[in-house]
């Protein structure tokens, strides 16, 4: 498998609890994978987790076989290849769009640089806004952006925590798809944490369902929440259904 | 990436050198003529910082061609620093305002003993070091000043009248913590005793005419504004302020009345301002030489005079102002008991309720 | 799932690599920096920790006896009077021009800072300059008038003057700290209490406060350690607290012993107060990690209102800054050509050399143990740089004196290397300049330190995240994202650091090399012989500088989009 995360386990200091518990995953080479959880699942510490934010107590990360952390090997955050989206973007508000989209291009010559850039904002539909600051886009925009950021790099893999939470409902059904596009033009491995049905449902190939930092249930999208559109039980929280 | 971290330290630490380095320098010329010829310099730590001392030790530089260096600040922090440095220290004389911390330094080793006929012929005895380790350079006379129009000066006499009820919330005099008020206690513990001393401290205290703030030009000030009718302090303050460029100022001073107390008992008191050579001074000769000048008839009446104070030197004069207010008689005791006495005159203020 | 399977040499290369990894680890050099920074700026105040322990004499016995109480008592009056006092008027004018647009308010914003410029043993002398017997109002009104008041009407030389002194010099910690929390930080906070249906007052009381809480402890710390650590006031105006009682053990009773034990108290007291806040605090974090740094948008005061904001903001800038300025200037004219003044220049160029310098290698080491805390974590890590604002704690001369123990210490250990380089003398450092400034960086880091990490908490942590994930590491992060986005905190740490340096007066005093003036020494020179009217010709060049640096950096501040 391309990703494998073997039996990860974290509390955070000062609590007994167990914020992610043995948690186990593997994901295919440019699959869309959702983790779905209410709030305080320990969803979002688990992508902190994966991307060398915070120190897992135990468990292991390997990438194509190679290891990211276990035991004994601990890499640094910018050591390890992963892109990450953050819930509030996270744009570097003194660069602008081009600048912050070549931050993470260090690697290349001038020249790849330009086109990498150009590739990616082609990617978002945003060519145009090369020489924009962050504050001078829309939430929308800014959103596209910090994806674009995070593709460019070529990542092995994309982390996305809660991506539509700051975006109006109309909104975030186009996007959903657009993302879905992107994600699955660029043949980016990615996984992404929300609270809400509608988006796991949309865009992701394999749902994780967390609960108090253990896995609940896991499936393909259609069997997890049935083949039912699931706005129509948005209106109460869902109740988890066995697989 | 660590490099850039490293590069930051080692510029903050290259401009702390480089400071460090400007100064050492600029001392390099004086450092290497002190090793090819006699030096030529002396190093001065002086709690008196009047702009006529600079113009002195230009003059001195003048006269011998050895530049004096100075570092000024507050007598104890000095003492302190000379202490810590130890035998390595670069202070060559200790000169302070008041023979307290004169004595102070004596007794904690930090001076040495030096005679000099020259000395001996320009500085009295009593205002010398029974074992010369220090020599005073100006007098100073801590006395009663009073408002002209509601005290008349028959009805005073001494410090310990002031005790009496008729004084009662007419008496001003800043705080206790004022080395002035600390070396007057002091000064009264040898000549009264212990417990007269404290029961004059607890008096005096009574009769306040207001919690103690305030230096002693405040002191007049108070008088002139009618919160007191008498108060405690140096004869120089109204030297200053009969001179001052503030005309508000000068009309206060007039007002008052100047009034050396004990006249007909143990004399009024009186301190100095005095120096020593430090004894791991480095430059003994020039320290000596530097003493010698202060104390002369030349430096003599600029010395004194700049701070309307009296030299020590008989063969000077005092100022036209000082000889108005007439010549007294001085408490006669040997000016190292106010260093001796100082801290029990601390604890007495303390238990008195002096603030 | 697949297991991953790992050949011997594999692990090996890994294993070596992890080691590797682990020597060179930026989070490394980092931890390493900072703590080699905080051991530096914590050494000399073990001098005085050990003091507590030391045992107990008759000194001691007499202070607890007689004194201890009433100065006790005092220093927590002036502490709770002055902390109250300038929160309620540094927070109350952040808020206003935080949130108002009100005639003068562009110029009010930087100018309310003006009062620090002031040092307040300068201020004390000058009001007590205005208010005395032959000051202006009496004069005025005795001549002017032919009233003759009660002069006990005018006396500031007592608590509420000092009060008064200390709230008019000081307020402008709370308020620049406070002010840039509220501009940057509580748009959404205070649209969406708006939007709630609050009017302002109940916003100021319910949001504003509560939100700006970590602002306005950082800043009315630095009031309340700068009022205990004062001697210059309280001992002109005659009023005792406990630094009078380390002065007095050290000095007048000749018992450092004592004093050491005094000050190792306060600083326990100290220790106690950031304790109590950090426990309040909790777990909470206070970074309202919303990345979106968006200002607030001002509201229009019209009529009665503008005026009334206008009105208050010139009354406070006027005690403040306006009144006193144009005393000294009054006395500077009557005073001028008795002084030589064309050593002004160089007294000018001592006083701004080191302050200039003083200021960027605190903001440096500021930096570095800002982010060492923030990557870190950790209580330790949380709470060791708190502590070094103690040497802020500690009354200059007392630190001092630790300084000069570890330099000339630190001259014997280097004496071999001296020998080698041909110097002749022992002592090289502890007579350099380099001593002084190491004072200063120890006394005012929690100064430069207060506001990085503010910064720090304002920026949060996600920007860091974003850009590392990016592949970019530690410390190219701290220079190209950290730095930039630290501008506003690290300018104005290094204001205040800068301008607290020029006013300082103890340290210079005791530990300038021979030969050295500065503008605060020669304005202290004067105004300890009473001559405060000499004094005022320095001490309107300070002022003038610390002024100037106000306006010069918010001048450049204006022109940078935030």
């Amino acid at each position: 498998m391309y990703i494998s995360i073997q039996d990860l386990c974290f509390s955070y200091p000062d609590t007994n609890r167990a914020a992610v518990d043995h948690f186990s995953l593997t994901i295919g080479k440019g699959e869309v994978v959702s983790i779905l959880g209410k709030s305080g699942s320990g969803k979002s510490t688990i992508l902190r987790l994966l991307a060398g934010l915070e120190k897992p107590s135990k468990g292991s990360l390997c990438i194509q076989e190679n290891v990211v952390f276990d035991d004994k090997v601990f890499l640094a955050p910018e050591k390890r290849g992963i892109g990450m989206v953050f819930q509030d973007y996270a744009l570097f508000p003194h660069m602008t769009v081009q600048d912050n989209i070549k931050f993470g291009l260090s690697h290349l010559k001038k020249e790849e640089k330009k086109k990498r850039i150009q590739e990616v904002l082609e990617l978002v539909e945003l060519e145009d806004y090369g020489n924009r600051y962050p504050h001078q886009l829309s939430g929308g925009q800014q959103q596209r952006v910090a994806i674009a950021r995070a593709i460019a790099p070529n990542p092995h893999l994309i982390l996305l925590d809660e991506p539509f939470s700051n975006l109006d409902a109309e909104l975030q059904v186009k996007i959903r798809k657009e993302l879905r596009d992107i994600l699955k033009k660029a043949n980016i491995t990615s996984i992404f944490v929300t609270h809400d049905e509608n988006d796991a449902f949309a865009l992701a190939d394999w749902i994780i369902k967390l609960k108090d930092g253990r896995i609940d249930a896991m499936g393909r999208p259609c069997d997890l929440l049935g083949a039912s559109r699931p706005s129509e039980i948005r209106q109460q929280e869902p109740e988890l259904v066995g697989v | 990436m660590k490099k850039a971290l490293l590069l930051v330290l080692t510029i903050a630490l290259a401009v702390l050198s480089a400071c460090g380095n400007e100064t050492a320098t600029k001392d390099e010329p004086n450092n290497q003529a002190k090793e090819a010829e006699e030096s030529k310099e002396v190093n001065l730590y002086t709690a008196r910082h009047y702009d006529v001392d600079d113009q002195l030790y230009k003059k001195f530089e003048e006269n011998t061609g050895i530049k004096v260096n100075v570092i000024k600040g507050e007598a104890d922090e000095l003492l302190e620093r000379i202490k810590r440095e130890g035998d390595a220290s670069q202070a060559d004389v200790f000169l302070t305002a008041d023979a307290g911390r004169l004595f102070r330094a004596k007794d904690e080793g930090l001076l040495q003993s030096v005679t000099s006929d020259l000395l001996d012929e320009q500085v009295p005895e009593n205002f010398q070091d029974d074992d010369q380790m220090w020599y005073g350079l100006t007098k100073r006379a801590r006395v009663i000043v009073y408002n002209k129009e509601t005290v008349k000066p028959e009805e005073l006499s001494t410090y310990e009248a002031l005790t009496d009820d008729k004084w009662k919330g007419r008496v001003l005099i800043r705080s206790s913590e004022n080395i002035y008020n600390q070396s007057l206690l002091a000064s009264f513990i040898e000549t009264n005793g212990e417990e007269k001393a404290k029961d004059w401290a607890a008096g005096l205290v009574d009769n306040f005419a207001r919690d103690p703030e305030g230096g002693d030009r405040d002191q007049a000030k108070a008088i002139a504004a009618g919160i007191g009718d008498v108060a405690i302090m140096n004869t120089y303050y109204l030297g200053q302020m009969l001179n001052s460029e503030d005309p508000e100022e000068v009309k206060v001073a007039e007002s008052l009345g100047i009034f050396f107390p004990n006249q007909e008992t143990t004399g009024t008191h009186v301190n100095v301002s005095g120096a020593g050579v430090v004894k791991s001074a480095k430059n003994k000769d020039n320290a000596i030489q530097l003493l010698e000048f202060l104390s002369s008839p030349e430096a003599q009446g600029q010395f004194a005079e700049a701070n309307y104070e009296y030299p020590v030197n008989d063969s000077v004069e005092p100022t036209e102002l000082l000889k108005s207010w007439g010549e007294f008689k001085e408490q006669d005791i040997p000016l190292s008991v106010l260093g001796d006495n100082n801290a029990k005159a601390i604890l007495i203020f303390n238990e008195v309720g002096w603030k | 799932m697949l297991r991953v399977k790992r050949n011997k040499g594999f692990l090996v290369e890994e294993l070596g690599c992890w080691t590797v990894q682990r020597k060179l680890s930026n989070v490394n050099a980092w931890t390493v920096s900072a703590v080699i920074i905080m051991a530096l700026l914590f050494l000399p105040n073990l001098t005085i920790v050990s003091g507590i322990f030391s045992p107990s004499n008759d000194n001691w016995a007499h202070m607890k006896e007689f004194v201890l109480g009433s100065f006790i008592k005092t220093s927590l009056i002036l502490i709770g009077a002055t902390g109250f006092l300038t929160i309620a008027i540094g927070l109350s004018l952040a808020w206003l021009i935080a949130q108002y647009q009100f005639p003068l308010r562009n110029f009010l914003k930087w100018a309310l800072v003006l009062p620090l410029s002031i040092p307040p043993f300068i201020g004390a002398y000058t009001y007590h300059g205005i208010f005395n017997y032959t000051g202006v109002i009496q004069t005025t009104l005795r001549d002017g008038f032919g009233k003759d008041l009660n002069p006990a009407y005018f006396d500031i030389m007592n608590i509420p003057g000092a009060v008064f002194i200390y709230t008019l010099f000081l307020y402008p910690y709370v308020y620049s700290i406070t002010r840039i929390f509220l501009s940057q930080q509580s748009a959404s906070l205070i649209e969406s209490a708006r939007m709630l249906g609050k009017g302002p007052v109940n916003i100021f009381f319910q949001v504003v406060i509560p939100i700006s809480r970590v602002a306005i402890i950082g800043g009315s710390s630095l009031v309340v350690l700068e009022v205990l650590n004062d001697y210059g006031v309280v001992k002109y105006y005659g009023i005792q607290t406990f630094t009078t009682g380390i002065f007095q053990s050290w000095f007048g009773l000749g018992d450092i012993e004592t004093s050491i034990k005094l000050a190792a108290s306060l600083m326990g007291f100290v220790i106690f107060i950031l304790m109590a806040e950090k426990l309040l605090r909790g777990r909470r974090q206070y970074n309202y990690s919303t990345t979106k740094v968006r200002p607030l948008p001002l509201i229009r005061l019209k009529g009665w209102k503008a005026f009334m904001a206008t009105g208050y903001g010139l009354l406070i800038l006027s005690l403040g800054f306006l009144i006193p300025v144009v005393q000294l200037i009054d006395w500077t004219i009557l005073t001028f050509g008795t002084i030589p003044t064309e050593e002004f220049l160089i007294y000018v160029k001592n006083s701004v050399t080191v302050a200039g310098i003083s200021a960027t290698v605190i903001i440096i080491f500021a930096l570095i143990v800002g982010n060492f805390s923030r990557l870190v974590h950790g209580k330790a890590a949380k709470l060791l740089p708190k502590l070094t604002i103690l040497g802020y704690s500690i009354p200059g001369a007392v630190i001092a004196v630790a300084v000069v123990t570890a330099f000339i210490g630190l001259d014997g250990f280097l004496a071999p290397l001296y020998r080698l380089l041909g110097v002749d003398h022992t002592l090289v450092l502890s007579v350099s300049l380099a001593m002084l400034i190491s004072a200063y960086i120890i006394r005012f880091f929690a100064i430069g330190y207060n506001s990085i990490e503010s910064g720090y908490d304002k920026i949060g942590t996600d920007f860091r995240d974003a850009s590392r994930l990016l592949g970019v590491g530690l410390t190219k992060t701290f220079f190209r994202i950290d730095v930039p986005m630290l501008k506003g905190a690290i300018v104005s740490g290094f204001i205040l650091v800068f301008i607290d340096v020029l006013k300082e007066i103890p340290l210079t005093l005791i530990l300038r090399p021979f030969n050295f003036d500065t503008l605060s020494t020669k304005a202290f020179q004067y105004a300890s012989d009473e001559k405060i009217m000499e004094a005022s010709q320095a001490s309107l060049v300070i002022v003038g500088i610390s002024a100037l640096a106000i306006v010069v950096f918010y001048k450049f501040l204006e022109k940078e989009p935030e």
